[in-house]
């Protein structure tokens, strides 16, 4: 019997960076295929060629039985397919049935649309699945959970063989992944077939039957769950690399620069730590475990809904950033483009932008100094620019990134928050970006780098905090940072193989 | 070179513009003064300045529709006051505080509490000219001056020679409220430009989010924007008080939101907020001022008058975006 999906020798560059070498990959009906791989590992291009949003580059696509050429969304639609995506595709603003039918509306002779009809045939496609849901209630006021069913409902009605599912259990609670996960295994039972994209490892073993695994654009293996072992998948999607010569070095850490104690907000909670003057501290996690939400709430951009903060021995109140930077907190947020960039100001401009909040009172804006100040700064920093009056949209991502280091240093912050730092800059940049934080620790700054990258954090963390689902889960030591360890905490592997 | 050439051209366009439609003026008004030319400062002192104010609030990404009806409200309560109070400086301060309050108004509900600068100058544009006509109609009219739809200076006041004059009179052959155009847009420039409160405005326009997390304070600075835009309105007022001796409160500072809009955005200043020189908006507002003049020299039916200012906003704004998207695509 062939198989109900085969893709093979899929291949696929971005701007000449081959994001897929020839990977190949095949599921059969009725079965939870996990697909495995870090951030970056090529999954969601994957997904993205198999549903037609971007065209492949080399290689074949066969879907029951039927080779796919040429694929469209429509195409991949209308064989079968439905992409479930992370962040949910629904018509907020509409009624849930009106979703379902979006663009195959039911209607009589004169255009007008049959709503009863449609109403019902949500409800009984609801009553089958097992699903609380009121077909004429407005999608807005739905649960995230409900959502996900609502979409899941969706591709069924549209009558889909293969349901892709990109982390699906994101914002839900047990009891919520509990009702999902019947809910699939009955849908399984019946014949409809998924791919699980999850990096959550006690999910992956409780509900998928076959995986496969991607690194960096390659297949890696593939076969039955049950016949492996969390340890054993991490390993195979970390692999053995290493990159760079590693700098760290053992330095003299001052008094205790940040405290926390039972610090909690929105997306974490309790988290308590001391971080010491000249310290390194790495925080990770993955996606939605909070590591980030807590960065920002240490900055200010929220407010904290418990426990205090304290900053150079004083307390500091949540929920203004201006009192951070006042107490010598500084941030670096992810996502440059979006978060850092000044789109339509010079590098001098985005480098000033916060020495200004600071100084406001001193309205007069003193270029020569300015200019003194950034040649100083771009020294140290390296920073690669012609002139101070090109616009920061003018340099790679390193050297803007630079920018906004010196952006914050110009503050005389005492206390780094890296969110992400080293996103989107090429190899070299980030060793560069490493040596800098090193050296920026080895002058006293207190530094926090938030990042999903472990060698990152084997070069520069003193320590490293995990997050799981909002709390910190383990802090390990400098020695015992590594990859695989590293994933097996913040999967929470470690407790599914106890559980198992 | 060309480059450069064609940088200067998308940044400077409306200096270009200006020197066409005054060239165009020159050639129909056979034999054009120096009287004449410094004509156009007076004509333009009052568009100016609120163009100014609105250019700083467009700088932000956000819009102020209501300065016409600001306008109307402002220098028809600052004739009342100068009637009641008899003072020249009572009445300058009015115009100014009133000014201020009135875009503080507009500030704290687009800054602090968040609400579309769209829909909320739209709604202060229709209570403040609404207001100015059922006072103008309601009050006493020793107060107004007027009938009950005008408000007009009293005559015998003795400040009131010293006031007109002001608005009339010429120092150093230029118009005295010409001055007051130039003294401002310099200082905008400058404040634009310069101060660590101009760059904010930028940041705040060009890209919200790296701003907040630069530890911009967004709200208050948006509020502030809106209270200046006020401010300048109300110096508007004051001259057209100045100027005119009068206000109705039905005609001044009619459609004056959106000629100051088109000067902005003749000046090169971007809708979307973050881009643009200050210096763009005394050449748009007085590329305006011109155009009215070409038509009473052409002896044309002043109804047309906003027709041909549309055109030219359509095609002022063609030129700047069309342009380079257009090279764009011939270089392919």
């Amino acid at each position: 019997m062939p198989h109900l999906l085969e893709m093979t020798g899929i291949q696929k560059a971005f701007s000449g960076v081959p994001v897929l070498k020839g990977v190949d990959f095949s599921m059969d009906s009725g079965e939870v295929h996990a697909l495995l791989g870090e951030n970056g590992a090529g999954k969601s291009t994957l997904m993205n060629i198999l549903t037609g949003v971007i065209p492949l580059d080399a290689g074949s696509v066969a879907f029951d039985g039927q080779p796919l050429e040429n694929i469209t969304i429509p195409k991949s639609e209308a064989a079968g397919i439905a992409f479930v995506h992370q962040e949910l595709n629904l018509i907020n603003d509409l009624r849930v049935y009106e979703n379902i039918f979006l663009n195959r509306e039911l209607t009589g002779r004169f255009g007008h649309l049959r709503k009863k009809e449609m109403s019902e045939q949500a409800r009984v496609l609801f009553e089958e699945l097992g699903v609380e849901i009121d077909p004429g209630a407005m999608v807005e006021k739905l649960k995230t959970s409900e959502k996900q069913l609502l979409e899941i409902a969706k591709a069924l009605f549209r009558k889909a063989k293969l349901i892709i599912l990109d982390e699906p259990t994101t914002a839900l609670n047990n009891d919520e992944i509990a009702h999902l996960f019947k809910i699939l295994r009955e849908l399984k039972a019946k014949g409809t077939s998924f791919i699980f994209i999850s990096h959550k490892m006690p999910e992956i073993f409780e509900i998928a039957d076959r995986y496969t695994v991607l690194r960096n654009g390659t297949f890696i293996q593939t076969g039955n769950i049950s016949e492996i072992t969390p340890k054993e998948i991490t390993k195979l999607m970390v692999g053995g690399e290493f990159f760079g010569e590693n700098h760290y070095q053992i330095r003299e850490l001052g008094e205790p620069a940040l405290e926390l104690h039972g610090f909690s907000g929105s997306g974490f909670s309790d988290v308590s730590l001391t971080v010491r003057r000249g310290e390194i501290l790495g925080v990770t996690g993955l996606q939605g475990s909070g590591s980030s939400e807590f960065m920002r709430c240490v900055f200010g951009d929220t407010a904290s809904t418990g426990g205090t903060l304290k900053i150079n021995g004083a307390e500091v109140k949540t929920g203004s950033i201006h009192r951070a930077m006042q107490a010598k907190a500084a941030m670096l947020p992810a996502d440059r483009k979006e978060n850092s960039v000044v789109p339509d100001m010079t590098l001098l401009e985005n480098m000033y932008l916060s020495e200004h909040t600071l100084s406001a009172w001193n309205f007069p804006i003193h270029v020569a100094k300015e200019q003194a100040k950034y040649e100083a700064l771009k020294e140290t920093l390296d920073i690669k620019a012609a002139n101070p009056d090109l616009l920061i949209t003018s340099l790679s991502g390193g050297n803007q990134q630079k920018v906004f280091l010196a952006r914050w240093l110009n503050t005389d912050a005492e206390i780094l928050l890296l969110d992400n730092p080293t996103q989107g800059i090429d190899v070299g940049a980030k060793t560069e970006i490493y040596r800098l934080i090193l050296q920026l620790a080895k002058e006293g700054k207190t530094i926090l780098v938030n990042t999903l990258e472990i060698p990152e954090l084997q070069q520069v963390a003193d320590r490293c905090a995990i997050f799981y689902e909002g709390r910190i889960i383990k802090i390990l030591p400098h020695d015992e940072i590594e990859e695989h360890t590293v994933m097996l905490y913040s999967t929470n592997a470690v407790n599914a193989k106890e559980a198992g | 070179m060309k480059q450069k050439l064609s940088n200067a051209w998308t940044r400077y366009s409306f200096i270009f513009i200006f020197v066409v439609i005054f060239l165009f003026y020159m050639t129909v008004s056979n034999g054009l003064t120096w009287g004449g030319v410094t004509n156009i400062l007076r004509h333009s002192a009052v568009i100016g300045l609120v163009s100014l104010g609105v250019a700083l609030v467009i700088i932000t990404g956000e819009i102020d529709l209501s300065v016409g009806s600001m306008l109307a409200f402002i220098s028809g309560f600052s004739v009342c006051v100068f009637n009641v109070s008899h003072s020249i400086f009572l009445t300058f301060l009015f115009a100014l505080v009133c000014g201020a309050l009135c875009g503080l108004f507009n500030g704290v509900l687009v800054g602090e509490a968040k609400m579309p600068s769209f829909i909320v100058t739209l709604a202060t544009m229709l209570i403040y000219r609404s207001l100015a006509q059922y006072y103008c109609q309601r009050m006493d009219s020793a107060v107004t001056g007027g009938g009950n739809s005008l408000f007009k200076m009293s005559r015998d006041i003795d400040g009131y020679a010293l006031l007109y004059g002001f608005g009339n009179n010429k120092f150093l052959t230029i118009p005295n409220v010409g001055w007051v155009l130039l003294l401002f847009t310099a200082l905008a420039v400058y404040a634009a430009a310069s101060t660590k409160f101009g760059k904010k405005l930028y940041a705040i326009g060009s890209n919200e989010k790296s701003a907040r997390l630069a530890g911009i304070n967004v709200p208050l600075n948006r509020t502030a924007v809106f209270a200046i835009c006020g401010i300048m309105a109300g110096l508007g007022a004051f001259l057209w008080v100045c100027m005119n001796g009068s206000a109705d409160p039905a005609t001044t500072g009619k459609s004056y939101e959106m000629y100051a809009i088109a000067a902005v955005v003749l000046g090169g200043i971007a809708m979307s907020g973050g881009k643009g020189e200050m210096i763009g908006v005394l050449f748009g507002a007085m590329s305006y001022t011109i155009i009215d003049k070409i038509i009473v020299a052409l002896k044309m039916d002043s109804l047309i008058n906003d027709t041909i200012k549309g055109v030219i906003l359509i095609v002022a704004i063609l030129v700047q975006t069309a342009g380079p998207a257009l090279k764009q695509r011939l270089k392919r």
